[in-house]
């Protein structure tokens, strides 16, 4: 991949600045809302890169990926309501979960390859969100999802002054999301991945068990995905099917191809914009100079998803890469016009 | 005067450079057979002609340039096809199969052709193209290729994997087929090779290495260093 | 008995509308390999103008307006379909997962668009008085809109049958689903059987869209949610690609699904997906689907 020399001060100085930013009130990240609105875009950042290790690198279009998520986020509420242990053994428990579901559900799925792989994944994912809905053994709550009980959490993460707190962590969340996938796509199972990708029939002829490695990326994907179920948790204080919808997955895969699938950053970006976007859009067309626009045309772009549909058609048709394969595509025409 | 003529045709195909420009004319009403090892890209080449690849360099059909149109266009100009394994529509039965292949409006004597060529397939119009043996599902797949008015053949190892009895009844049917139309005939077999063919292609490794007249077939020494097998005698 | 009876009809009549769904999504699927998610948006289409029809006919809608605002709604939502492959499929020839992204990217839009202007609340859908009638059925008072599914579905299964078993270009569809290349290879342009695949399963799903909204009790662009993931699932269990196994899973997937919620509520969807699962170990390309060369 193309660097930058630069890349990594800068993106270690725009860390820096947004995990001191919170703590200066004047600023605009030290108001509590939009503090939310990073934190849960962060989480969804994380979140589309546990999705690009899937779909990005190892080629595997899943449209359930929900599942884990939303296993990370059911299992964790319903251990810490319950007060069966305490809240990070909840968190290590809702995450082993999702990974050992990952492993079930993708040994059957994985039998099936290409668009039937991605319908076997939709069914099992839709599965998933029914049964949290239907609230079996009164442990999910059915429709309405079930509240966070605050007194067994720590306090910190707690109201609405202590907001600040939930942004670091989903901020940390996404820092450890990107250093896993940084190493599992960087090590000597990675590359095989990437292969996979490109190419199958070459790596079975290497003798590599191309399913073992198949299932490694959607482990570490559903784990990961678990893992950030916990901090959404946190974040959202409660548990609801909306995490289990395959709406989500879609979501997923909008935000990785609008970023640009096998950067990493694209896929975080992606992320980023689409959580952002989607919720400020909304804010946006309260406002009274909206209200000129006569009511056919206004009512559809108050609907987000227009809009970042109508950005992903394009994308998909006109600039496939996204956002980093276009910059990426700027730097080599820079490079060659120095060079000549 | 060449039916087919290829020039320079160079196939990549998943970033491996399959022919390295590939040469060679397939002369009017004759049968020219291609023959070589396994794997130095005869299906290609006759896959590429039919537009499932794509090449650079030049294939001319009656000195027409078809290198580049998709593959229903260069079949509509004249190129019929007979695919390796066959690939008769398993779930369609006999007739459907044929009455696919058939364009033309006024196909009555070419069915007629057909099945004198082939009486089973008039008998056994309403079985299922999957449920016959492997030697009637060559009969179909080479009927599918006769029911049109063609300039040229491409005919893909029709032999392989059939029962010495089927061999020569395909070939009988071949040789009839070769009377009247320019062929291009892939073929390991090589007593139907020497029975049929007026013209040789030898390609190895991509390339053409040999172009001339049959009797070289006859020498075993040169088949054995050409093609890697001993003679036709078997 | 007549519970049984009841349960077992409505459960038909449920799988009728899965079918309505499937057969296009395993057709576009078999014969182009498309993932369509915007089928979805094909059925919500043939709602909506299917409710405008049934509006616009009179304040007491009659049998016949309600099958005119089904062949409406079915003909918009066909040229609709014929419209996105035109549009966008064809422009990604073979991409297949570009494909499968772009009909998502459709099925997001239509829902904006929808929902901006008619918002997301269910509106009630006239239907003909006879349809909150029962009919007896072998001592079983079966609810008559059951009865319309039922018919619906069998009559476009029929007219499916005879359109690929009789027509040049259902031969070439059928041609198509099992061998694209050599279709080409028999000098057909097999591109133009994708736009009456394409235009069929919009017909099928619009006129599923009429039907769904009577037994949703209502029109809202988030109808066809679950019919989709079902019509997938059936598609699966049936075999891409064959109609006739879509059929039949369609029907299976309605009795099985009713039966299981009537003795437990909400096991149907499990039960389903079980019989997914268990599909997909034991017979990987579905009840009627042949083995992919």
């Amino acid at each position: 991949m193309l660097r930058w020399k630069y890349s990594r001060p800068l993106l270690a100085a725009l860390l820096v600045a947004l995990a001191l930013a919170p703590m200066f009130t004047s600023l605009p990240l030290g108001k509590p809302g939009l503090q939310q609105t990073l934190a849960v875009a962060f989480i969804w950042g994380a979140l589309a890169l546990t999705y690009d290790l899937l779909f990005g690198f190892t080629g595997l279009l899943s449209f359930g990926h929900a599942l884990y998520f939303a296993t990370g986020v059911y299992v964790s509420c319903i251990l810490i309501n319950h007060e069966i242990v305490s809240w990070w053994l909840a968190a290590i428990i809702a995450t082993v979960a999702s990974g050992v579901l990952a492993a079930l559900v993708g040994a059957a799925s994985l039998r099936t390859t290409g668009i039937t792989f991605a319908m076997v994944t939709l069914a099992f994912g839709e599965a998933g969100h029914v049964i949290v809905g239907r609230n079996f053994f009164n442990l999910t709550g059915g429709e309405n999802g079930i509240a966070l009980n605050a007194d067994f959490v720590p306090q910190f993460w707690i109201g609405v002054v202590n907001t600040k707190y939930i942004y670091w962590t989903a901020l940390l969340a996404l820092i450890i999301t990107y250093l896993v996938i940084w190493w599992v796509t960087e090590s000597s199972a990675g590359r095989v991945f990437a292969a996979l990708r490109d190419n199958e029939q070459r790596v079975q002829v290497l003798g590599l068990d191309t399913q073992k490695f198949k299932l490694l990326s959607f482990v570490i994907s559903g784990t990961l995905a678990g893992m950030l179920g916990f901090v959404m948790l946190i974040a959202a204080g409660s548990a609801a099917p909306r995490f289990a919808e395959s709406s989500v997955t879609i979501a997923l895969l909008l935000m990785v191809v609008i970023g640009g699938a096998v950067t990493r950053w694209g896929a975080v970006l992606g992320g980023i914009f689409y959580s952002f976007a989607s919720t400020r859009m909304q804010d946006l067309t309260q406002q009274e100079s909206f209200k000129s626009i006569p009511e056919w045309i206004g009512g559809p772009i108050a609907e987000p998803a227009l809009l970042l549909g109508l950005i992903f058609i394009f994308i998909v048709m006109f600039a496939p890469g996204g956002l980093s394969g276009a910059y990426y595509r700027l730097r080599m025409k820079a490079l060659a016009r120095k060079h000549s | 005067m060449n039916a087919l003529s290829v020039k320079d045709l160079h196939v990549k195909i998943n970033e491996s450079h399959i022919l390295h420009g590939v040469s060679f004319e397939v002369p009017t009403n004759k049968v020219t057979a291609l023959l070589g090892r396994n794997g130095v890209g005869k299906s290609t080449t006759l896959r590429t002609i039919m537009g499932f690849y794509e090449g650079t360099g030049s294939i001319e059909l009656n000195g027409k340039q078809i290198i580049g149109m998709p593959t229903h266009k260069i079949v509509q100009s004249g190129v019929a096809f007979v695919p390796e394994d066959r690939e008769v529509f398993a779930s369609l039965t006999v007739k459907e199969n044929l009455s696919l292949a058939a364009r033309s409006k006024d196909s009555a004597a070419a069915y007629k052709f057909v099945y004198d060529l082939f009486p089973e397939l008039d008998t056994r119009a309403a079985q299922q193209a999957g449920s016959l043996s492997g030697g009637q599902q060559q009969m179909v797949a080479i009927a599918r290729a006769l029911l049109n008015k063609n300039e040229i053949l491409l005919v893909d190892e029709p032999t392989k994997g059939l029962a010495p009895k089927l061999v020569t009844e395909v070939a009988e049917a071949l040789t009839k087929v070769a009377e009247q139309s320019t062929m291009l005939l892939v073929e390991q077999n090589l007593a139907l090779v020497k029975r049929v063919a007026q013209h040789v292609i030898v390609m190895d490794q991509g390339r053409v290495v040999y172009q001339g007249g049959p009797e070289n077939l006859n020498d075993d020494s040169w088949v054995h260093q050409m093609l890697g097998v001993s003679g036709g005698h078997k | 008995m007549d519970t049984f009876i009841l349960i077992g009809i409505t459960g038909i009549g449920l799988g009728a509308l899965y079918f309505l769904v499937a057969s296009g999504l395993s057709l576009i699927y078999g014969l182009m390999g498309v993932l369509n998610f915007a089928h979805g948006s094909f059925l919500t289409v043939g709602a909506f103008v299917g409710y405008w029809v049934a509006t616009r006919l009179g304040p007491e809608t009659t049998m016949t307006d309600f099958i005119l605002a089904m062949i409406v709604g079915g003909l918009a939502a066909g040229l609709f379909a014929l419209m996105i492959e035109q549009l966008l499929i064809t422009r990604l020839y073979d991409r297949h997962i570009d494909q499968a992204l772009v009909t998502v990217g459709v099925s997001l839009v239509v829902g904006a668009v929808l929902g901006g202007w008619f918002g997301n609340d269910l509106i009630m859908f006239p239907t003909p008085l006879w349809f909150l009638t029962a009919v007896n059925v072998g001592g079983a008072m079966i609810p008559a809109d059951r009865i319309v599914y039922i018919a619906t579905a069998v009559l476009l299964l029929i007219a499916n049958w005879a359109l690929l078993k009789f027509t040049r270009i259902g031969l070439i569809i059928r041609a198509g689903v099992e061998n694209r290349n050599m279709v080409n290879a028999l000098g057909i342009n097999v591109r133009r059987a994708f736009s009456t695949v394409f235009f069929l399963g919009g017909f099928a799903a619009g006129v599923g869209g009429v039907l769904v909204s009577v037994y949703s009790n209502g029109v809202s662009p988030l109808i066809a949610g679950s019919y989709l993931i079902y019509g997938f699932i059936v598609v699966v269990i049936g075999g891409m690609g064959s109609v006739p196994g879509s059929f039949l899973a369609a029907m299976l997937i309605g009795v099985i699904r009713q039966f299981a919620n009537y003795y437990v509520t909400g096991l149907g969807d499990f039960v389903v997906v079980i019989l997914l699962a268990g599909v997909l170990l034991i017979r990987p390309q579905g009840l009627l689907g042949k083995v992919r060369a």
